[in-house]
């Protein structure tokens, strides 16, 4: 009987993965997740230039902003906000605002005016004039800069001594005390990587779930509708039949997510051999951030854990929707029967995928950590709560527990449903027929 | 040596098969007679372990039929039971490694049963892509890959012409030779009689006839008497016993209620001009089918 398990393993894998549907879908993810990481070195061979630097026009009456904002707007930009190059060019102007402004409407529209002046009250002023709206980024990086240099120089013109300079530009520092012992100030950067990290696992485990479903279904389906599936219980137990496909669809399903990275180890390897623009420090800091923690390695324990608690709790889903997946596709008997009865599949994975979305709206409600406990949800419903700190480790704990209860349970009782399911031929009173077959031993 | 005793199966209220018994031997071809609904399915299924009978016991050669003898086994079911979606020979490297078969001997018997069937230039080609009747024939050829000790056939004729149930015929009879046991259904009962030497007949799942061909076609009653010559009808019809009178172009046959009666039409007949032919006949199989069914009905 294990050289017929084994054997209806490898044909159900090889099955998928001979097939020009896999070949094909997997070309189009990868060529997806390697251009999505080499995206500035696309863009850039399409004629996208993103080392061009672009112009800041300055206008200063003070005629001594433009020296000092020239340093801090540099400083920032590649100190502060972890850029590899600068990515303005500061000229000093005397032409007219006017002239100025006709300038950057006509021929330079990504150029920027800042202009500082005295106004009406003798103050010190500034102005940032662009073209059209600039974005967040960029706005934040040189109003930043512009608002240092011209306090350093009000601070300056108005005769403080070196010592009282520094103390004002220095500030108070600030210390980070958290009163919970169990949780460090690790946990606030591990929280960080995961709000970024998490929805990278949980589109995947989204997406391969209903994958997962859907290949159960339709190789269940397949063999009832053609009655091949006489034949083969007449030769192999269902028991054996059932392990087969659970065993065969999440092998297939653990294959895909080392294809997956496997692509991206790709895409990186590729964006290291051709040389990435700065766009992804540019699109998110914290991307590039994680992506350099991840690589130098320096993760703390906690973060391991927690992924590894993730990545265990999303194998037993991974199981518990197949064995579920395997039940109700053994009482339908034909492809449009299965695709009904797993409505309810679909809605509960969309369920969990929403509360996850949503955890930070229910601010820690009981109701929302039941809810995390719940088996088939708790996979991707639990991580996001512990990372909102809204549950603790212990929770997640509970949660795989609970769900490896799960699993246990439908495979003892779901099997019992299978054994009569995958020989019934038909549809009516198909409930009472599987609540009854529980009862059988 | 399959043995059935007393085998039961109900379906919630409904008894789908009654108190079943037969035995099948080594060597033997035996007939599961019925009409739609019968319970020949039913019996099939639980023989192969597919159905739990409610009640009596089921032994292949003394013990009780499980997945450690299935591989000796070959079943043909009554509707097409093919992965429509592989090939010829995926389908039969599929079903013979459930037969705990290995590769190279499934295609060796792969080989020489489709150039027996003359479809070997099928063998790559995807079943959904061949006609009824080969698609019966690669369905009857994965149920004989492992040359079973125990076949079951369910209604294996089905769609095939003439000059294929030979080559089937000849099939099943090489494997009789063999010393396999089998087991077969059909609505057809020129091919039960072609092959059984015992069979049971069943109307709804109770067992109206059982036994050797022989012995039940010597049992039954009536008899046939085929005439020819100038017989005055009226007269002949009026004799005591004469059942039914049927013209068959320059033939007359008589249904007659037992064979005390032949001498009596013998009498009629020797004074009846120009007879050329007078022969008492037994009753073919799907008569006796036809009696035993309708009796049953009545009941």
């Amino acid at each position: 009987m294990k050289n017929k398990l084994k054997f209806l393993v490898n044909t159900s894998l090889k099955k998928k993965i001979k097939s020009k549907w896999f070949l094909v879908a997997n070309l189009i993810i990868a060529v997806i997740i390697i251009a999505v990481i080499n995206i500035d070195s696309i863009i850039t061979l399409f004629g996208g230039d993103f080392n061009k630097k672009d112009k800041i026009y300055m206008l200063d009456e003070t005629n001594e902003i433009y020296e000092n904002f020239k340093q801090n707007l540099g400083y920032y930009e590649t100190t502060l906000y972890g850029e590899e190059n600068e990515s303005y060019e500061v000229i000093l102007e005397n032409k007219s605002l006017d002239d100025l402004k006709k300038i950057i409407s006509e021929d330079e529209k990504d150029s920027i005016i800042i202009q500082v002046y005295y106004n009406k009250d003798n103050r010190l002023s500034s102005k940032l004039i662009s073209l059209s709206t600039m974005d967040t980024y960029d706005y934040q990086l040189i109003s930043n800069a512009l608002m240092t240099t011209t306090s350093m120089y009000t601070l300056n013109s108005i005769g403080l001594s070196e010592e009282q300079y520094n103390k004002i530009i220095n500030g108070v520092e600030v210390e980070r005390e958290i009163l919970d012992e169990n949780i460090t100030s690790e946990d606030e950067d591990t929280g960080m990587i995961m709000t970024t990290v998490f929805p990278v696992l949980i589109l995947p485990f989204f997406m391969l779930t209903i994958f997962l479903v859907q290949f159960i279904g339709s190789e269940v389906n397949d063999e009832k509708s053609t009655k091949s599936m006489e034949i083969i219980i007449s030769n192999v137990s269902p028991k054996i039949h059932f392990a087969a496909k659970i065993i065969a669809n999440n092998l297939f399903i653990f294959a895909q997510v080392v294809l997956i990275v496997m692509y991206a180890v790709m895409g990186f390897g590729i964006r290291k051999v051709v040389g990435g623009d700065s766009i992804i420090n540019g699109i998110g800091s914290e991307v590039g951030n994680i992506l350099k923690t991840l690589m130098s390695g320096a993760l703390s324990d906690k973060f391991i854990f927690v992924l590894i608690f993730t990545i265990v709790l999303m194998l037993l889903t991974f199981i518990a929707y197949s064995l579920v997946a395997g039940i109700l596709a053994s009482m339908t008997t034909n492809a449009e029967d299965y695709q009904q009865v797993q409505v309810p599949i679909m809605i509960t994975l969309l369920l969990g995928y929403y509360l996850s979305i949503m955890a930070g709206m229910f601010k820690g409600a009981l109701f929302i950590k039941v809810l995390s406990f719940v088996p088939f949800i708790s996979a991707i419903l639990s991580p996001s709560l512990l990372i909102l700190g809204q549950i603790g480790v212990i929770e997640m704990i509970i949660s795989i527990v609970i769900m490896v209860l799960t699993v246990y349970l439908l495979m003892k009782y779901g099997l019992r449903i299978y054994k009569v399911g995958i020989l019934n031929y038909s549809s009516t009173g198909m409930w009472k027929k599987m609540f009854s077959s529980i009862k059988n031993k | 040596m399959l043995k059935l005793e007393n085998v039961t199966k109900y379906y919630g209220d409904f008894k789908a098969v009654d108190n079943l018994s037969f035995e099948v031997n080594e060597g033997e071809i035996f007939g599961l007679l019925g009409i739609n609904g019968a319970g020949k399915t039913t019996t099939f299924r639980m023989i192969m372990g597919l159905l739990d009978k409610t009640s009596g016991s089921i032994t292949l050669n003394g013990k009780n039929i499980d997945y450690s003898v299935t591989d000796n086994i070959g079943f043909l079911t009554e509707e097409r039971s093919l992965l429509t979606k592989l090939t010829v020979r995926e389908q039969a490297i599929y079903f013979g490694s459930l037969k705990g078969m290995k590769n190279d001997k499934i295609l060796e018997r792969l080989d020489y049963l489709l150039n027996k069937f003359g479809i070997n230039e099928y063998k790559d080609k995807k079943i959904k892509e061949l006609s009824k009747g080969n698609q019966q024939k690669i369905q009857f050829i994965t149920a004989i890959l492992n040359e079973p000790k125990l076949l079951i056939l369910d209604e294996p004729f089905s769609g095939l012409d003439p000059f294929n149930i030979e080559l089937f015929k000849e099939e099943i009879l090489n494997l009789s030779k063999k010393g396999s046991m089998i087991i077969f259904s059909s609505h057809r009962m020129d091919h039960v009689e072609l092959f059984c030497k015992k069979l049971v007949i069943l109307v709804n799942g109770k067992t109206v006839l059982e036994g050797n061909i022989k012995d039940i076609k010597e049992s039954y009653q009536k008899k046939n008497i085929v005439l020819k010559g100038d017989i005055d009808l009226e007269k002949l019809k009026s004799i005591k016993g004469v059942e039914k009178l049927v013209e068959k172009s320059d033939e007359y046959e008589i249904t007659i209620s037992s064979k005390d009666v032949v001498g009596d039409v013998f009498k009629f007949i020797s004074k009846c001009k120009n007879i050329t032919k007078f022969v008492v006949e037994e009753p073919s199989l799907n008569e006796i089918f036809i009696s035993k069914v309708g009796e049953s009905y009545e009941k």
